[in-house]
């Protein structure tokens, strides 16, 4: 417990990614916690990615993240200009009144 | 010759029934008519080959059935017996056309009449010709169909339609047993051709079957099934309910089917089958049995009915149970006689109380008739005519054929016989009673008709009345020209030869002259006192019925047969296609089935568009399950 | 080493309990601040542990930019003042079991798999990129980018022009009813569309409306 290792950081990881993948389906307020749950997914795989360029002497990780990071922002960027232009069309950003889909 | 025979009235079907409507009513009238009469022209002509040189052949059209042991051909078979239903049938199918062209003049749907009346006589003469018992019953029910056609002719009659359907079902019950008949044959003896069958027979005389627990001869338990076919087709007691209701058809077909042809196909079959019948003496006695008692009870009931055709229809039933007797009694010669004979007087009551219905314009009830003799007297001459033959009158045909019923009766010696013999007297004394009940109450007597005033009667026009003229030609003398040729002492071995089987020859004894004397005493006899019955002192008739209520009401109601089967089958059938309809076939069939499926899918449907919710981190949701799942599937595999 | 995970976990502890707030809170604002710590306390880890360019990178831009560009859109669209119920929707919250079964199952199979990975042991000396000591962490990451990565460097340069294009695209919109200049216009009007020379008469002055 006191030597941090490699597994201690990837353990860090999975529980962020899976709680980030929890936000996406447990929320019930509305589509930008969706969004930051993307995010919290992405900071995940961050960490993962960091931890095993570190761990194994490699930069190719840190090089990896750092493209990540530039999607993720362009993502980001992307997905709340969509609520936006939704938020303008339909008047609401709650989960329960987005069923358009409804089939 | 025998092709041409066969298949005219065929082409005649068709002429008339699927060119009717293009050649117009006339043309396919005389069409027809005249193909039938040329059928019976060559009838005539096989039958006076088959009488001068003994003419026989079996002519194998084509083959049916090639399968295993069972071969059975299309052929015509000619020999004596079905000779003489040639003639009978195509003579009287010709006159009917003829008939039928005067009285069915204000009818629309003549085209179609002469049609089924020609496929009748096809099936009628594929029937007779057959060689094998397929063929026979091909010719059985194709007489059966038309039979439901010609009575439901009039189909927007209520109840021309419910007494087609009531033939129908009851000669069904009767070719179910002959079916089976036909089926135990071929298990027993491998072929159902007839000459096979008929030289395999003494070799399982004492075959034993169990049917239905009981062990019976086999020989036995055929002809008691084939006897049963007859019983249905020939209108029999216990299922001869259909042949008086069988008059809501026309009358041609009343005297076609139901007088010459299709219900002596019966009395056909057992002397076609006499080769099986004769080993069977059990059979033997129950048909004498049946035949006798059907005898008298339609001569009860034909004494008190008031429909014209109705008396005629229970005359006929009667007549057949005499023609059954004497087979019973192992004289198919004499049945044969007797059919012969009573094709002809009967055909000739029938059409002649056509032309009387025709000159009161369809008013069939005896008792609104009366006092028409003058204004019709050619159908009066013809009618009297035909009853005499019917009687028994002496020298008229009927005399020969139904005497010789009651001696080869009491010739025969058994307790059976004797019975017989006194049931055939009193039967013939009936028989004329009720016969010259209606020609008084039709032709004699006030003119009690209420609608028509007597001046408008007029006599039937020619095409109607030439076919009764032919017909009482052979009511007259073919019972005296005939006599030696059917039933006289070497005739088995010189005109039926091998078509009849006598296992005992028929005696050449003469019976007691009491016995030769006492019918045509009574049948003479009876003609002043029936007259006095019913022309002159009404009174008494009315005074019998009224003492003997029940007994008149249980004779009018035809013996509460139709009551009887009603509440014994027809009722019970009823519900059990009710509760079945209900129950199993709603309840059941179609919840399991159609109804259940469709709701199934419906359900299933349902269930499914709650998948399709619209909320998109419902659709993540089921993804991630999908990850997971495959993921685990991985890991540990 | 024990300043390092005291380091470590104080950072994991405050990344985790900030994700977990960040999807329970029931005010959005406070998500997004929930978010943000979130990132600074990631950062800080990956600072302390030896790449801090990239931890650098993480606060200028994800908190910086992302976050902020989150905040900007939660308050126009006034999202904070729904106050939400965490349980509102009955008919969604029937899978809430099913869901912490889910993401249990998953969590446990992410360690399982990592757990099970052994890595080869020969790996580290393959590489040519090994991490050296000397340089700083930003130096050897321009070194390699700059060179062997200049493709895909470019190419997220393309990207985030796409996104910028995209944005714009997606949420713009013509106001009706606005008055505004046309530069194009004003300077090419000829002397034919703005002058009018008219005669007038004495006493019966002009009249304009045309």
């Amino acid at each position: 417990m006191i030597d941090i290792g490699l597994s201690h950081y990837l353990t860090l990881g999975a529980i962020i990614f899976t709680i980030g993948v929890v936000g996406i389906f447990l929320n019930r307020k509305n589509i930008i916690v969706i969004l930051m749950s993307i995010e919290l997914i992405l900071l995940a795989v961050n960490i993962n990615l960091v931890s095993f360029s570190i761990f194994l002497n490699n930069l190719t990780g840190q090089i990896f993240t750092l493209f990540i990071l530039t999607v993720a922002a362009a993502e980001a960027a992307i997905g709340l200009a969509i609520i936006v232009v939704y938020y303008r069309n339909s008047g609401t950003i709650r989960i329960e009144e987005i069923n358009n889909l409804k089939g | 010759m025998e092709l041409n025979l066969l298949f005219l009235p065929l082409i005649s079907f068709i002429i008339s029934g699927v060119f009717g409507k293009y050649i117009g009513d006339r043309i396919s009238e005389i069409i027809s008519s005249l193909l039938v009469s040329i059928s019976a022209v060559l009838a005539l002509l096989i039958f006076y080959d088959v009488i001068i040189q003994g003419y026989e052949n079996n002519i194998v059209i084509a083959s049916w059935i090639n399968s295993g042991s069972l071969n059975v051909n299309w052929s015509i078979k000619v020999d004596a017996v079905s000779a003489v239903m040639l003639v009978v049938v195509t003579l009287i199918s010709s006159l009917v056309h003829i008939y039928s062209i005067g009285y069915m003049s204000h009818d629309q749907h003549k085209p179609r009449f002469m049609a089924y009346l020609s496929l009748f006589t096809f099936a009628m003469l594929t029937l007779v010709t057959s060689d094998n018992f397929l063929q026979l019953f091909f010719g059985w029910e194709g007489v059966g169909l038309c039979s439901y056609f010609l009575i439901g002719f009039w189909y927007k009659k209520d109840t021309a339609n419910t007494a087609a359907i009531k033939a129908f079902v009851v000669n069904r019950v009767g070719d179910f047993g002959f079916a089976l008949g036909i089926f135990l044959i071929f298990y027993l003896f491998g072929t159902v051709n007839y000459d096979e069958v008929f030289q395999q027979v003494p070799q399982i005389l004492n075959n034993e079957l169990i049917f239905f627990g009981i062990s019976l001869n086999s020989i036995d338990l055929i002809c008691i099934l084939l006897f049963i076919g007859a019983m249905g087709k020939s209108a029999q007691i216990l299922l001869h309910t259909w042949l008086p209701d069988a008059m809501e058809g026309p009358t041609p077909v009343s005297a076609l089917i139901h007088a010459a042809t299709m219900v002596t196909a019966g009395v056909f079959l057992v002397v076609r089958c006499s080769p099986i019948f004769e080993y069977s003496q059990l059979t033997l006695n129950i048909i004498t049995f049946v035949g006798m008692s059907t005898a008298f009870f339609a001569a009860t009931v034909a004494l008190v009915q008031n429909d014209i055709k109705k008396i005629i229809a229970y005359s006929t039933c009667s007549q057949l149970g005499y023609m059954f007797f004497a087979a019973g009694v192992g004289a198919y010669n004499v049945a044969m006689f007797h059919l012969f004979t009573h094709a002809f007087f009967k055909a000739l009551l029938f059409l002649g109380s056509g032309s009387v219905i025709h000159s009161f314009k369809n008013e069939q009830n005896i008792n609104e008739m009366g006092g028409i003799w003058r204004k019709l007297p050619y159908t009066w001459i013809l009618m009297i005519i035909g009853t005499l033959a019917l009687t028994g009158f002496p020298f008229f045909s009927g005399f020969y054929s139904k005497d010789a019923i009651i001696e080869y009766a009491y010739l025969r010696g058994n307790t059976a016989g004797y019975y017989a013999v006194i049931v055939g007297i009193f039967t013939a004394l009936l028989t004329s009673i009720y016969s010259w009940r209606l020609i008084f109450k039709t032709f004699h007597g006030t003119y009690n008709n209420q609608k028509l005033k007597i001046d408008t009667m007029h006599e039937s026009p020619l095409v109607m009345l030439v076919p009764l003229v032919i017909l009482a030609i052979g009511a007259i003398f073919a019972g005296y020209f005939f006599k030696e040729l059917f039933i006289g002492h070497s005739s088995s071995n010189y005109f039926w030869t091998d078509s009849i089987k006598f296992l005992i020859p028929l005696s050449s004894d003469h019976p007691p002259l009491w016995i030769i004397y006492i019918t045509p005493i009574i049948v003479v006899l009876s003609i002043p006192f029936s007259y006095y019955l019913f022309v002159k002192n009404k009174s008494i008739t009315n005074w019998l019925i009224n003492e003997n209520k029940p007994l008149y009401n249980f004779l009018v109601n035809k013996w509460y047969f139709d009551e009887l089967y009603d509440y014994l089958f027809v009722k019970p059938s009823k519900k059990v296609g009710i509760f079945f309809w209900k129950n199993v076939d709603i309840k059941i069939i179609d919840k399991f089935g159609p109804d259940g499926i469709s709701n199934l899918i419906k359900i299933f449907s349902n269930k499914a568009v709650k998948f399709q919710s619209g909320f998109i981190y419902q659709y993540a949701f089921i993804m991630l399950i999908g990850f997971s799942a495959i993921l685990t599937y991985l890991i540990l595999i | 080493m024990i300043a390092h995970s005291i380091f470590f976990y104080t950072f994991s502890i405050i990344a985790i309990v900030s994700a977990i707030m960040l999807t329970v809170s029931k005010n959005t604002v406070h998500s997004v601040f929930f978010l943000i710590l979130d990132f600074i306390s990631i950062s800080c880890l990956f600072i302390m542990i030896g790449a801090e360019f990239l931890g650098m990178m993480m606060l200028i831009v994800y908190v910086g930019a992302v976050a902020v560009l989150f905040l900007f859109v939660v308050m126009m669209l006034n999202v904070a003042e729904q106050k939400n119920q965490w349980f509102v929707s009955t008919e969604s919250s029937t899978h809430i079991p099913i869901g912490l079964v889910v993401s249990l199952v998953i969590f446990f199979e992410l360690l399982v798999v990592i757990g099970g990975w052994k890595f080869k042991p020969d790996l580290m000396t393959t590489m040519s990129l090994s991490i050296n000591q000397n340089i700083t962490n930003t130096h050897s990451l321009g070194a390699l980018i700059y060179t062997d990565y200049i493709h895909i460097f470019q190419l997220s340069g393309m990207i985030l022009l796409v996104a910028m294009i995209g944005a714009i695209v997606l949420t713009f919109r013509q106001r009706s009813g606005l008055k505004r200049q046309s530069y194009f216009a004003q300077i090419s009007r000829e002397k034919t569309e703005g002058v009018q020379l008219i005669d007038v008469e004495s006493n019966k002055g002009v009249n304009l409306d045309d």
